[in-house]
């Protein structure tokens, strides 16, 4: 791994999403998935994809380099199925506000849409969404045998599961990891922190604002995905539990010891405008030496392994999330899932069903990873098996040492499916709780009354 | 004497900077778009950069062109501007000068739909054009955005024809001119200065709108203050290119502000010194 030397073409591969398809776009890709067009794989399931030939979906995506890798197959499933899919893509925040909309006034526009996993329980309540177990078991919808439904990856089928029924199909994930700068840490015979304390102590070592670089960096900018991303698993280390007797609490003694810490190396550690990063300027960060630690997606190893503009290629190393006071390791269990809009009339809701069985497929999967044809591979496979596969680990590999086995035993060991509260009510939960650590983060409250505050505003949604 | 250069001085001192404040994101909206990405984020910030237009011709002829966007946009708002004229000319003049049972329910009730706050009425507006068919048309947003923009340019007109006097309405008349052609030739001539600040006002707020395009366009109709978003993606922030597209976006509104300045100028002075009320 350490040999790993990247030159412009191999980073650009395994590279930047967006920086990507703004230059090469559509056109490659599409010329990608022409080349690639064997159907064989899909027709060895024994359903019949035809079934509902002639309907056409409106499907709505972020913009992003996973959903455009999809985009680009799209042919392949209209001549598998017959099915013609129209996609639209939104960016991320209004996107749930704009399937919100199509939900509630049952205007079936989209017939699935990429869904936030705090939202299945907002839509399950008021039934807008479909369980699709009925779909999973249905013998003439979905061979078993070949999907392989077991194959997903555990957390984040449970992410997407209310009550055990299962609300929406991931289709791309991520995990938070540790990604330390390891010329900065061997410099000082320091080693990736195996706890919160040592975290904080990594950081302490290495902040020399002087020279221009902070000891570590965490999203601060308000938002439920945002601080609220972040947040939580610094919570559930402390030992944190959102339901104390049957009522959702955000205050209490783990609580602030959470936030007090979150506090704490933000502003002693972390460069002083971090309060309002999201990932992307802690990335951007990052990868111009300024940052020696980030806690994030691990997804944005292609943003500072990315040849254009990053300096810090060749000295990235990550390690897992640090153990909290509990011992315990939380790492998000975020992911973009496909679920079926409850508004459609039944044919289309088989052909979304054919669809998102399509798109969640190892075969599918695979062709939008290491097998894509295109510049930009996805590294956010919702399958387990190709998290094993030789040629999908060595396309990982070229993102800096240890990057593959943090990130799979994040996934198999520090996921946790009580991550974030999962009720109804978390749009409004999830502000209220970004606006506290924001106060608290910029000093503007303390740690103990920003969460009270939130504790006294988030009562009364819950009684509603 | 020196006191007056003093103060003139001060003053000079002062409105640059207040000029600087405000023209710093443009000026560094300008320089973004002409550098790379590395240079986008290297520090200290680069004033002296070889510049390039990578940028402009990836957001221009790239795969994610915006300039169907841009079209988007332009007729968007021209079809906004045009319709909404045609409309608030006449009844601007009607609330200013006819006497006609219900004028005052008449203006209250056009100011009324500027009293909800957008986001309120979002839903009911996507429900309505979804029945009928018009989500992601050019004719839908268009209609929905004529529900602010004629409010507002009626009550901007109304203010510049109550102050034509009306002495040279009725000359008009006495020479035998009809109501119409009066309207024409001799009033809408004195309020030149006033429509083109309605132009340019509506203008501007149909080319800026972000939140009912969201929610109403689709992958037919959508404007490049919606398209731009995709520069800010889950992965990253693509500043140059970001910026290059804030920048051409920003370029039709530069232009037509330079060709109405005149008249802008003159229509607020206007305005400013108006007296009494409605006669």
């Amino acid at each position: 791994m350490t040999s790993f030397k990247p030159t412009r073409r191999t980073l650009l591969k395994t590279g930047t999403a967006a920086a990507a398809l703004a230059t090469f776009g559509p056109a490659v890709l599409r010329r990608a998935a022409a080349q690639d067009a064997d159907l064989a794989p899909y027709k060895s399931a024994s359903i019949d994809w035809q079934q509902a030939s002639g309907e056409t979906i409106t499907v709505a995506v972020i913009p992003a380099s996973y959903f455009e890798n999809l985009i680009a197959l799209a042919p392949q499933f209209k001549a598998l199925s017959g099915i013609d899919v129209r996609f639209e893509k939104i960016p991320p925040a209004q996107i749930r506000q704009k399937s919100v909309i199509d939900l509630t006034s049952k205007t079936g526009t989209y017939a699935t849409h990429a869904a936030d996993p705090m939202y299945y329980a907002l839509y399950a309540a008021n039934k807008w969404v479909e369980p699709l177990d009925a779909y999973l078991s249905d013998k003439s919808l979905t061979d078993s045998s070949w999907f392989k439904f077991d194959d997903i990856i555990p957390a984040w089928r449970s992410a997407n599961g209310i009550d055990g029924k299962l609300y929406g199909m991931p289709y791309d994930g991520e995990v938070t990891i540790q990604v330390y700068r390891k010329d900065l840490y061997d410099a000082r015979g320091l080693k990736p922190a195996d706890t919160l304390e040592a975290y904080m102590s990594n950081a302490a070592a290495l902040n020399t604002p002087n020279d221009r670089v902070w000891g570590a960096a965490l999203r601060g900018v308000a938002g439920a995905g945002q601080n609220m991303y972040i947040y939580p698993s610094i919570f559930r280390e402390f030992g944190g539990d959102w339901m104390k007797g049957g009522k959702l609490t955000v205050n209490g003694p783990e609580a602030e010891a959470a936030l007090a810490w979150y506090v704490d190396i933000m502003r002693k550690y972390a460069p002083t405008a971090a309060a309002n990063w999201n990932w992307p300027d802690i990335a951007d960060a990052f990868s111009q030496g300024t940052v020696a630690s980030y806690i994030d997606a691990h997804s944005s190893a292609s943003v500072i392994n990315n040849a254009e503009k990053s300096k810090v290629i060749g000295k990235i190393a990550y390690a897992r999330w640090p153990k909290g006071p509990s011992g315990k390791r939380t790492t998000s269990i975020w992911n973009w899932g496909f679920p079926i809009n409850a508004a459609l009339p039944e044919k289309r809701r088989k052909a979304t069903w054919l669809f998102i069985q399509w798109a969640a497929s190892a075969e599918t999967q695979a062709r939008t990873a290491h097998r894509f044809a295109g510049l930009t591979k996805r590294s956010g496979v919702n399958r387990t098996s190709i998290w094993r596969d030789p040629d999908y680990i060595k396309l990982m590999n070229g993102f800096g040492e240890n990057f593959v086995e943090a990130a799979m035993q994040a996934l198999q060991d520090d996921t946790d499916v009580d991550w974030r509260p999962r009720v109804p009510q978390w749009p409004a939960i999830g502000d209220t709780m970004a606006t506290a650590i924001q106060s608290a983060l910029s000093g503007q409250a303390t740690v103990k009354a920003a969460l009270d505050d939130a504790q006294r505003r988030i009562e009364p949604m819950m009684r509603g | 004497m020196t006191a007056k250069r003093l103060r003139v001085a001060a003053l000079l001192a002062i409105s640059f900077v207040f000029l600087l404040a405000w023209a710093f994101p443009i000026i560094w909206s300008v320089l973004n778009s002409l550098k790379t990405d590395s240079d986008v984020l290297a520090y200290p910030p680069k004033l002296v950069f070889s510049p390039t237009l990578d940028a402009y011709r990836d957001v221009l002829f790239g795969s994610g062109s915006i300039l169907p966007n841009l079209v988007s946009s332009i007729i968007i708002s021209v079809g906004t501007t045009v319709v909404t004229m045609l409309m608030a000319v006449p009844a601007a003049y009607a609330l200013a000068r006819l006497r006609f049972r219900g004028k005052k329910f008449a203006g209250f009730y056009v100011l009324a739909t500027q009293m909800l706050p957008p986001v309120g009425i979002i839903i009911p507006y996507f429900l309505v054009l979804r029945n009928i068919g018009w989500i992601d048309t050019y004719q839908g947003i268009i209609l929905i955005y004529l529900s602010f923009s004629l409010p507002f340019a009626i009550w901007l007109l109304v203010s510049y024809f109550e102050d034509v006097p009306f002495e040279m309405e009725e000359a008009a008349y006495l020479d035998g001119a009809s109501r119409l052609r009066t309207l024409w030739r001799i009033i809408i001539p004195q309020v030149r200065g006033g429509i083109a600040v309605t132009v340019v006002f509506v203008f501007l707020n149909a080319w800026n709108e972000f939140l009912f395009a969201v929610v109403l366009s689709g992958n037919t109709v959508r404007p490049v203050t919606v398209a731009m978003f995709n520069f800010v993606s889950v992965e990253q922030t693509l500043w140059a290119k970001l910026a290059a597209v804030s920048v051409l976006a920003m370029l039709p509104v530069v232009v037509l502000g330079v060709v109405a300045q005149k008249h802008i100028v003159k229509g607020l002075t206007v305005g400013a010194v108006k007296g009494g009320g409605r006669r």
